[in-house]
């Protein structure tokens, strides 16, 4: 404890006293009594702060060295996790391809069927059956009418599909005894399940579940054209398509041109029959007064879209008119 | 260092991963398609399962899954094919191509519909979708033996043009379903009235003869052809075809060739059956 009086000197004591415990401590540990520290330039002591605070720097410095040293470990390491994860990906991908081409071959040599040298455990030809099974009902359901059997009797799925694409599936779940009933089912309400069921139910099932399926096929038909016209033409239709859930009845405007003038049509689809996707009448209408001019283009209209598909009656009038013009 | 390095490695990690799914699911799918197993040695197989699965377990543990799953599977399959008269006797099918949520694969299919053959491959594209997974069918090919059946060739092609495999499958049920009704109805009244009626061709054919062994040279011929279209709708469309001696010509002519005409009508009023058992009476009658 020395006293002094020059403050000047008290700091130079104070300084000494913390510089020698910090050679004490070892590093690392801040000056138990900061003092005011000046701008310190690398390698340069200025005055007694200035040394606190090089020390502080270089502690920082240490600090950061090792934080980058711990990074710079960490990424490597993390280098070296993909470049091993990428061996061995590339070893089984090798691996897998080999067998694959083994396989290949193997079935060109014996043109088809592989005699497996080992005896194959009851297990695999198990597995192997419930895969070719599933395999097989999954084709029952591409041929519209497939099933599982219940409890209580069977419960039928009945897909359908407009032209090449498979659309929505309607479960009937029916009961055997003492009656065929039906227990469930997943039909919509517009179509007349229960008429077709009184008719056919009780006596023929297998007819039940064809006319339900030709009426479910025929609305989701007549629904995907709409889809696909509203889809693919909305900027050639004028307005919205208006439809009913049934989708056998639509009414949509267009607009046609003649000599350089343009004029509206209306068009009204009536599908008559419910288990048909084309409709029985199509009816056109103009603004009074221009019939007469247009009489035969509303006649070849009409008869377009009584006799294809809606989408594609409607994209060759487009067609036709463009090149018109 | 930036983490373009990184991405080099992260990139080639996700392709390998891909490749490896590609490639395992190729390897099983061969191994289903390459390999085959009989009926026999399922059922052989079901028994070591069972007998295997005891011996383990002596009787406790968790039931036989794999067994119960392969019977309903089984069970649901014959009802299936006993229900909609159709039989698949082969299908194999190869998995062309299969990336992201995209798959496509080739089936090749043959079998009967009742009575009829029927061979055909086609692709199946599946696409996954946030909530379901959509099907389609492209390249559809049908085989149909025709034979006897050589208006069928119209509906097929048309089916072959739209790609449509389900109208195919419902047509041509519908259509065999009435062949086999034409078919029982011919046996049905071959049976009640020998004397009368003939198979020129067979429980098979398309036409029957009906003939009073007691008026030689007197004969009637039910044609009953079945006409599909191109939308497939099957109508069975019958005609008479009288044969009668030239004296007979002569006298009744006026009642003979109003005969095909009185046949439309009775099918129109009484139905197939009823009609042609009126004609059969008639005949048997005749004097």
């Amino acid at each position: 404890m020395e006293e002094e009086h020059n403050s000047n000197e008290k700091e130079n004591a104070l300084c000494g006293r913390s510089l020698t415990a910090a050679s004490r401590d070892g590093g690392g540990r801040m000056p138990a009594a900061p003092l005011a520290q000046g701008k310190v330039e690398r390698g340069k002591v200025y005055s007694g702060d200035g040394v606190l605070g090089y020390l502080e720097m270089l502690e920082a410095q240490a600090h950061e060295l090792g934080l980058k040293q711990e990074e710079k470990e960490q990424q490597e390491k993390k280098l070296d996790r993909l470049k091993a994860r990428v061996q061995e990906l590339r070893a089984r991908r090798d691996e897998l391809r080999a067998k694959v081409e083994l396989q290949e071959k193997r079935l060109l040599d014996k043109e088809g069927v592989m005699a497996d040298p080992a005896q194959p455990s009851a297990q695999t030809v198990l597995e192997w059956k419930v895969k070719s099974l599933k395999a097989m009902l999954q084709v029952f359901y591409l041929t519209g009418i497939s099933g599982k059997l219940t409890k209580q009797g069977v419960c039928f799925c009945i897909s359908t599909a407009y032209e090449g694409t498979y659309l929505d599936s309607y479960y009937v779940d029916l009961l055997i005894k003492p009656l065929v009933k039906i227990q469930r089912h997943s039909v919509p309400v517009f179509i007349p399940l229960e008429q077709i069921a009184k008719k056919y139910l009780q006596t023929d099932i297998r007819r039940f579940l064809s006319v339900l399926s030709d009426h479910l096929n025929a609305y989701v038909g007549r629904r995907h054209q709409a889809d696909q016209l509203e889809e693919h033409f909305s900027d050639h239709i004028d307005g919205t398509l208006q439809r009913n859930s049934l989708c056998n009845l639509l009414v949509f405007n267009y607009t046609v041109s003649s000599n350089s003038k343009t004029f509206p049509f209306n068009v009204r689809l009536l599908y008559g029959d419910l288990c048909c996707s084309l409709p029985t009448e199509a009816i056109i209408s103009c603004t009074p007064g221009t019939l007469p001019l247009l009489a035969e283009m509303a006649a070849a209209h009409s008869n377009a879209f009584r006799h294809m598909a809606l989408h594609k009656a409607f994209d060759s009038l487009i067609n036709a008119k463009e090149s018109q013009n | 260092m930036d983490n373009s390095v990184y991405q080099v490695y992260e990139d080639e990690i996700q392709l390998l991963e891909e490749e490896i799914k590609l490639l395992s699911d190729k390897y099983e799918d061969i191994q289903q398609e390459s390999t085959f197993f009989s009926d026999e040695e399922v059922l052989m197989s079901v028994k070591l399962f069972q007998r295997e699965f005891l011996e383990e377990h002596k009787g406790h543990g968790p039931p036989l899954d794999l067994k119960a799953e392969l019977e309903s599977l089984q069970r649901d399959l014959s009802f299936l094919v006993k229900f909609t008269g159709i039989q698949i006797t082969s299908h194999s099918k190869k998995t062309l191509e299969k990336t992201g949520n995209r798959t496509v694969q080739k089936h090749r299919l043959s079998g009967n519909c009742q009575s009829l053959p029927f061979s055909l491959e086609f692709q199946l594209l599946e696409v996954q979708n946030k909530e379901n997974v959509s099907a389609a069918i492209t390249d559809l090919s049908i085989a149909i033996e025709s034979g006897q059946h050589s208006e069928l060739s119209k509906f097929v092609s048309r089916a072959e043009e739209n790609g449509n495999l389900l109208m195919f499958f419902r047509n041509l049920s519908s259509y065999a379903e009435w062949c086999e009704h034409r078919r029982c109805t011919f046996l049905h009244f071959k049976a009640k009235y020998p004397n009368i009626v003939t198979l020129p061709e067979g429980q098979e054919g398309d036409h029957i003869i009906l003939r009073n062994p007691q008026l030689p040279g007197f004969e009637l011929m039910i044609v009953w052809k079945m006409h599909i279209d191109e939308e497939g709708t099957t109508t069975p469309v019958l005609d008479l075809l009288p044969k009668v001696p030239q004296q007979a010509l002569e006298q009744k002519k006026a009642s003979i060739d109003n005969a095909p005409a009185c046949f439309r009508s009775m099918l129109l009023l009484f139905g197939i059956e009823t009609a042609i058992e009126n004609l059969i009476q008639v005949v048997g009658l005749e004097k």
